[in-house]
């Protein structure tokens, strides 16, 4: 134990700047046997240091601490231990060992959610991921683990602080597909369908090579949720991975057909083939998002009729789209006005229902406003796209590799050779 | 738990805000480890939630909250029970579910102004919806008596048309700002800038 004492002795003495922190970095390093070798009995030396001080310290002898199972006696004072800590260590710090730091929370969060707590560590992963991050466009490990908690918890509106970050940079391709799809997820809890579309559109056109098992589960709910917004479902891009183009539908057979059975527009049709093939889609835990496939082929049908008519009465449209009464069919139309789905005036003395043209006219100030800040956007996008690209063809690494694959000579160098001389 | 922020917002009728400063509020006393379930003002949470009309949450809050209180608060039952009607646009059902309860002190103020603010919204739903409509239609939009739904509408402009007993939706004509100023022509310049470079 002696040997802990002076560790913690050295992380006393050696927290100040910058260089003595370097140095204590060198000594923790070298210590990290011994500590795991004490790893139960860190506790009262935990205790000894200050978060917010010893920062880089208190993190390596924490993180030991929960390598091994915490006692459950403990367990309470553990999680108050981390969350303290989250909250008061110095970003700079820990950023020098991050691993230590996601490994450290991820065991946090392990816990909380085995006893069944997830809104417990929601807040301090929060302040977690932005300690961890260098800018918001960074995405860290922490960032699936987090929305991962917030849909645990059901705090799904927490999810959006993060998912609202544009980001650019990314280290793990894991980390990328589950941000991506839980991230979808809290999109389709809150309804935001547009951009939980947008969330798996990014997983299912990420690069891989062997196809995995997020992409699988993220094209179903892909597919379900281009139903519920758009109607059907988008051809992949070409910039999809080919294994993917490949094999993502084979994988998702029963909702492919889905899709083609929702493109006839019968209602009975579809609801007979979500009922028989209900347990597939129970087992996928998509059912409640099959449900509402389902309920917008209401919409759709209703939106097809605006396509054809310029007015059309209650009565005919509840026929046309397989509602019992013209009552319903006006809830239906009103509901899709509120929605701004469609633009249509309901005249209840005549029974008729008028639609018309989107009035919007895209010449107020509001609407240039809008459109101005998309162009400023796209185009932050687009500098940033040129320099990742000049990052890449002064990368030696990739200028050896693109030189070796491009012969040396095209065989048009030759052609003006005359043939006398070969 | 230091719930003075929740009470500064409710003393100063600052209900738009009340859903979010509720969500951070029980994110940080959850993450003290305390138990925090059996004193949460989940009755304002929800109501802060449906007030700002977000449902969503209003609806996740709800599943999250303990059976235990929801079988022994009357007041969060009764909240979640304007929700369930907003989810299911049942207009009636809402309007009779903000009557339908004694509210605490408390929530009274916050269901007041929802109720308000609810009427406001459905009466601009109707006028951008319809252009003729019966009177029990309207007075179950806004939750008023026929005649007190009639002589709101008529003073906002809608006429009677006495021979189909209807009433006639006038639409008020909105005038957006459509100038533009100079500034306009240097965000121009630096577009075409932009794609030239």
């Amino acid at each position: 134990m002696d040997s802990v004492e002076a560790l913690v002795a050295h992380i006393q003495g050696l927290s100040g700047n910058p260089t003595e922190i370097s140095h204590l970095h060198s000594i923790l390093k070298q210590s990290e046997e011994t500590l795991r070798a004490h790893a139960s009995n860190l506790a009262p030396y935990i205790e000894q240091l200050q978060p917010s001080i010893h920062s880089l310290g208190y993190l390596y002898l924490l993180e030991a601490y929960s390598c091994v199972p915490v006692p459950r006696e403990n367990v309470c004072s553990f999680h108050a231990c981390v969350v303290g800590f989250i909250n008061s260590c110095s970003a700079e710090q820990i950023r020098i060992v991050p691993e230590k730091f996601i490994s450290l929370c991820k065991r946090f969060k392990d816990q909380v959610i085995q006893h069944q707590l997830p809104i417990q560590a929601v807040a301090p992963f929060m302040t977690a991921v932005r300690k961890l991050q260098a800018s918001h466009e960074q995405l860290t490990t922490l960032h699936s683990d987090y929305l991962l908690l917030c849909l645990l918890s059901k705090c799904y509106k927490a999810g959006t602080s993060i998912l609202n970050d544009e980001i650019l940079e990314i280290d793990q391709p894991r980390d990328f597909f589950l941000y991506c799809y839980y991230g979808g997820m809290i999109n389709i809890g809150l309804k935001q369908f547009r951009k939980a579309l947008e969330c798996f559109h990014n997983v299912v056109t990420a690069p891989m090579t062997p196809i995995n098992a997020i992409a699988i589960e993220a094209y179903k709910k892909y597919i379900l949720v281009s139903l519920i917004h758009q109607g059907q479902i988008p051809t992949f891009p070409k910039y999809t991975a080919s294994s993917a183009q490949r094999s993502l539908k084979s994988y998702a057979q029963c909702y492919v057909e889905l899709a083609n059975c929702y493109a006839t527009g019968k209602y009975s049709e579809l609801e007979a083939f979500i009922q028989s093939n209900m347990e597939k889609f129970q087992s996928d835990n998509n059912l409640g998002l099959v449900k509402q496939v389902l309920s917008s082929l209401y919409k759709r049908n209703i939106q097809r009729l605006t396509q054809t008519y310029l007015t059309l009465s209650l009565q005919d449209i509840a026929k046309a789209v397989h509602l019992s009464t013209s009552k319903e069919a006006e809830m239906r139309v009103l509901q899709m006005i509120q929605g701004g789905d469609i633009f249509a005036t309901i005249n209840q003395k005549d029974g008729m229902v008028s639609f018309h043209e989107d009035p919007e006219q895209y010449k107020t100030c509001e609407m240039i406003l809008q459109i101005d800040s998309s162009i400023q956007r796209l185009m932050g996008l687009s500098q940033k796209l040129t320099a990742i690209e000049e990052h890449i063809s002064c990368d030696p690494v990739y200028v050896t590799k693109i030189g070796r694959e491009r012969p040396r000579f095209d065989f048009d160098d030759f052609d003006s050779v005359p043939h006398k001389f070969l | 738990m230091d719930l003075s922020e929740l009470q500064d917002a409710l003393a100063s009728k600052s209900f738009g805000k009340i859903g979010e400063i509720c969500d951070n509020l029980m994110l940080q006393v959850a993450s003290t480890g305390i138990s925090f379930q059996q004193d949460w003002p989940y009755s304002i949470h929800l109501l802060g939630h449906v007030y700002a009309n977000d449902l969503n949450s209003a609806r996740f809050l709800w599943k999250s909250i303990p059976s235990g209180v929801k079988e022994s608060r009357a007041e969060v039952v009764a909240a979640w029970k304007i929700g369930q009607c907003l989810w299911n646009r049942d207009y009636a059902g809402v309007h009779a579910s903000i009557r339908g309860f004694d509210w605490s002190p408390e929530a009274v103020g916050l269901v007041t102004a929802f109720g308000e603010s609810y009427a406001k919204r459905n009466f601009q739903l109707l006028v951008s919806a319809y252009s003729t409509i019966s009177v029990a239609d309207t007075a179950l939009f806004l939750g008023m008596s026929e005649d007190d739904a009639t002589s709101y509408a008529l003073q906002h402009g809608w006429t009677w048309d006495s021979t189909a007993r209807m009433l006639a939706i006038q639409k008020p004509k909105t005038v957006s700002e459509q100038k533009l100023d100079s500034s306009k022509l240097q965000s121009l310049v630096e577009y075409v800038f932009h794609l030239e470079h």
